[in-house]
């Protein structure tokens, strides 16, 4: 491989929030800045810049020290000093840069594991490489595959299963009593920031209404405004809590607000329909003794912590088998990356040609019948097959040989016939075009 | 082997092939083990219906009066609940409970020796559809909101109890579909068991001249219709919801299987299964 891919970065383990700031390199185009210029080692960049963690991903020359051409133009474009920001990052080489980029798609380097965040701001990273053309052949599969190997963690580890926020963790449970959330309404009681915040994942999650009562009804009214719910009166608090399903509260009360008694005269207006209480301020809102009415349940935040707490300790185990996939992956890209050598490609296509040539040999001598047991005959037909085989094959290897001596055009050209015959056997992607899901082989 | 037989064989080791892949579908979480199960499951329920054709075509009535066919009838009725119930409710986990318990009452029906019931002529139809069908389909309404009662249960023991949803419990459906299934068997079963328990004594009246003989299946009956209508009158009126209907739903249909095998089978009743 004459190519090299360098990482450099900084994130939330390794800078400090101010130098994260300070280094963040939103909306920088590298081939504007000079990154990617005529002597430069750095042929292709991708950027990724979000509020935990600053990468620049690079492919470049393997004979120059990218690295140090990456961290000066790093420096430049924020304006900063070299030293400073050395002393924050890491740098990942070839394979190592591929795992570790393999486990940032998969959320296995976030702050938050299994956040599923990140992928999307991987994918508009690369969107805006694309679109400033400093992607080449190897960042465009490079990413490509880095958002199926995410998808396929996704899909066999429960590493982004399980809220692990409190929020989530109330939506989660208000799923598993209501089932779909489409009709239900809920009540926020105070309008704090965490009941708000719960309340944005309860609408985004399908929640029919929302109705907000606050001891201030302007501060109620406010929030009403902002997230499309309906400002209720404090007073009417009991009256209209007769018609939220999912009630959370969060006031800056010293004692109990809502008691046993209220949520049972509730409860026959409501005619026994399921309520549930969400209790996220401290000191308590609800009197616990609620929960042992029939049809409510109520759960406050140390109850809520605690199931969050035990679905980060299960992601963490599934880490682990996130961990096995991105190294398994590693190691095909590492296969797909020694193939854009021109002489494995050449040995792969010949090899398919052949293995083409010799079944629709075995399929005509079949057909022969005993004319084929004369091993003149059969001779005779072998030689055909291969020799054709090797002469169609001919005029796109001269071709590919003479692209090969071409800097920038090489790996690209090899790429596309590797693509062209599908000498990796590579499945066409779930989202690709129907007729492209069920290709016709070439051999049949 | 003759075609019945055939017959009877196939649909054992189908509806045995759909409970098996349903568990599984469970246990290893495999919509196409799913699939595969429900497959087995129409397949089974298909040659079930022709079987239950072929018995009719050649006993006509008097296949009314025997014995292992009120068996056959009643697995296949609990198939057919459960398909609706499936359809209507997207309840696929109601089939871990409806193809074992089709499986075990049609084993029943194959293995029980042939007997007759003496059954009056001029009341074979209406005795059948009324008596028979419409007590059929709310046992087996029954078994499915006990079923989902169970799971209802022990779901909101652990959703009160605020203990970790892990494992299986995470595949189960919401609380309030499994409530739905104990208001379709309510709602439904209750007027249908009313219907079938009017029939049967009217049917008695014309044949015994008498509605009401002190016989246990009569008494137990009745205190099954008691229970019945308490659940139905409760959940109506009262709004009844969630735990208390689910016990009870559990406790009637407890009772209904004590006095259709227990009486059936082991005490002197004019309903007898005995030759």
């Amino acid at each position: 491989m004459n190519q090299s891919i360098c990482l450099l970065g900084l994130n939330h383990r390794t800078a400090p929030v101010e130098v994260r700031e300070r280094y963040a390199l939103p909306d920088v185009d590298p081939r504007d800045q000079g990154l990617i210029a005529a002597g430069s080692g750095v042929k292709e960049a991708m950027i990724l810049s979000t509020c935990n963690r600053v990468e620049l991903l690079t492919v470049g020359r393997e004979d120059k020290d990218t690295a140090r051409e990456i961290l000066r133009f790093w420096a430049d474009c924020c304006g900063g000093d070299v030293h400073e920001l050395q002393d924050h990052t890491y740098t990942h080489r070839n394979l190592d840069a591929v795992t570790h980029l393999f486990s940032v798609a998969s959320s296995l380097d976030s702050m938050v594991l299994g956040e599923p965040q990140i992928l999307g701001q991987l994918k508009q990273a690369y969107r805006s490489s694309v679109k400033q053309g400093t992607s080449g052949v190897v960042l465009n599969r490079l990413l490509h595959k880095s958002f199926s190997v995410a998808k396929r963690v996704r899909t066999e580890t429960k590493v982004a299963s399980n809220a692990v926020s409190i929020s989530f963790a109330a939506v989660e449970l208000a799923k598993r009593i209501f089932g779909d959330l489409s009709n239900q309404t809920a009540m926020l009681v105070g309008a704090g920031e965490m009941a708000e915040l719960a309340a944005t994942h309860l609408l985004s999650a399908g929640v029919k209404r929302m109705l907000i009562a606050n001891r201030t009804h302007a501060r109620g009214c406010e929030l009403a405004s902002r997230i499309k719910g309906e400002a209720v009166l404090f007073a009417e608090l009991f009256e209209r809590m007769a018609e939220a399903d999912i009630v959370i509260s969060s006031t800056g009360a010293t004692q109990t607000v809502i008691q046993r008694r209220d949520v049972q005269s509730i409860m026959k207006r409501r005619r026994n329909r399921p309520m549930f209480f969400i209790d996220i301020a401290v000191p308590r809102d609800i009197d616990p003794d609620v929960n042992n009415l029939d049809n409510i349940y109520l759960y406050d935040i140390d109850d809520l912590k605690e199931v969050v707490e035990e679905n980060l300790s299960q992601r963490k185990t599934e880490a682990a088998k996130a961990m096995v996939i991105v190294q398994e992956e590693t190691e095909k890209f590492a296969c797909w990356l020694r193939s854009l050598d021109l002489k494995p490609t050449i040995l792969d296509l010949l090899a398919g040609g052949e293995r083409i040539a010799r079944k629709e040999l075995k399929k005509t001598l079949r057909r022969l019948g005993p004319k084929a047991d004369d091993p003149e005959v059969s001779q005779a037909l072998e030689t055909l097959v291969l020799s054709l085989a090797h002469k169609l094959y001919h005029q796109p290897l001269d071709f590919l040989k003479r692209r090969a001596q071409e800097e920038d055009a090489g790996a690209r050209y090899i790429d596309v016939t590797r693509r062209m015959f599908n000498l990796d056997n590579e499945p066409p992607s779930p989202d690709a075009h129907p007729d492209r899901r069920k290709p016709k082989s070439s051999e049949e | 082997m003759n075609l019945t037989e055939t017959l009877e064989l196939a649909v054992l080791a189908l509806y045995f092939l759909g409970a098996v892949l349903h568990i599984l579908a469970v246990l290893i979480r495999g919509p196409l083990l799913r699939s595969g199960g429900q497959i087995a499951t129409l397949l089974g329920f298909g040659l079930h219906t022709a079987d239950i054709g072929l018995y009719m075509a050649r006993y006509g009535g008097d296949a009314l009066g025997h014995g292992p066919f009120y068996f056959s009838l009643m697995a296949w009725t609990l198939i057919i609940v459960s398909l609706v119930l499936n359809w209507r409710l997207r309840m696929h986990f109601l089939a871990l409970t409806s193809l074992p318990l089709a499986l075990i009452v049609y084993s029943f029906a194959t293995t029980l020796p042939s007997m007759e019931v003496i059954l009056p002529e001029s009341f074979m139809g209406l005795w059948f559809g009324l008596h028979i069908g419409t007590l059929f389909l709310s046992i087996c309404l029954l078994a499915m909101a006990a079923s989902a009662g169970a799971v209802y249960l022990f779901l909101e023991k652990k959703i009160k109890g605020k203990t970790k949803i892990t494992g299986l419990s995470k595949d189960l459906p919401s609380l309030s579909l499994f409530d739905q299934v104990n208001a379709w068997a309510v709602n439904l079963g209750f007027p249908l068991f009313t219907v079938g328990l009017l029939s049967g004594f009217l049917w008695a009246h014309f044949t015994w001249e008498r509605f009401f003989s002190w016989d246990p299946k009569e008494v137990a009956a009745i205190i099954v219709w008691l229970l019945f209508a308490f659940l139905f009158h409760q959940r109506l009126v009262n709004g009844w919801r969630g735990r208390k209907p689910a016990k009870l739903a559990i406790w009637i249909f407890a009772l209904s299987l004590v006095s259709m095998l227990g009486i059936n089978f082991f005490l002197e009743t004019h309903h007898s299964f005995q030759p």
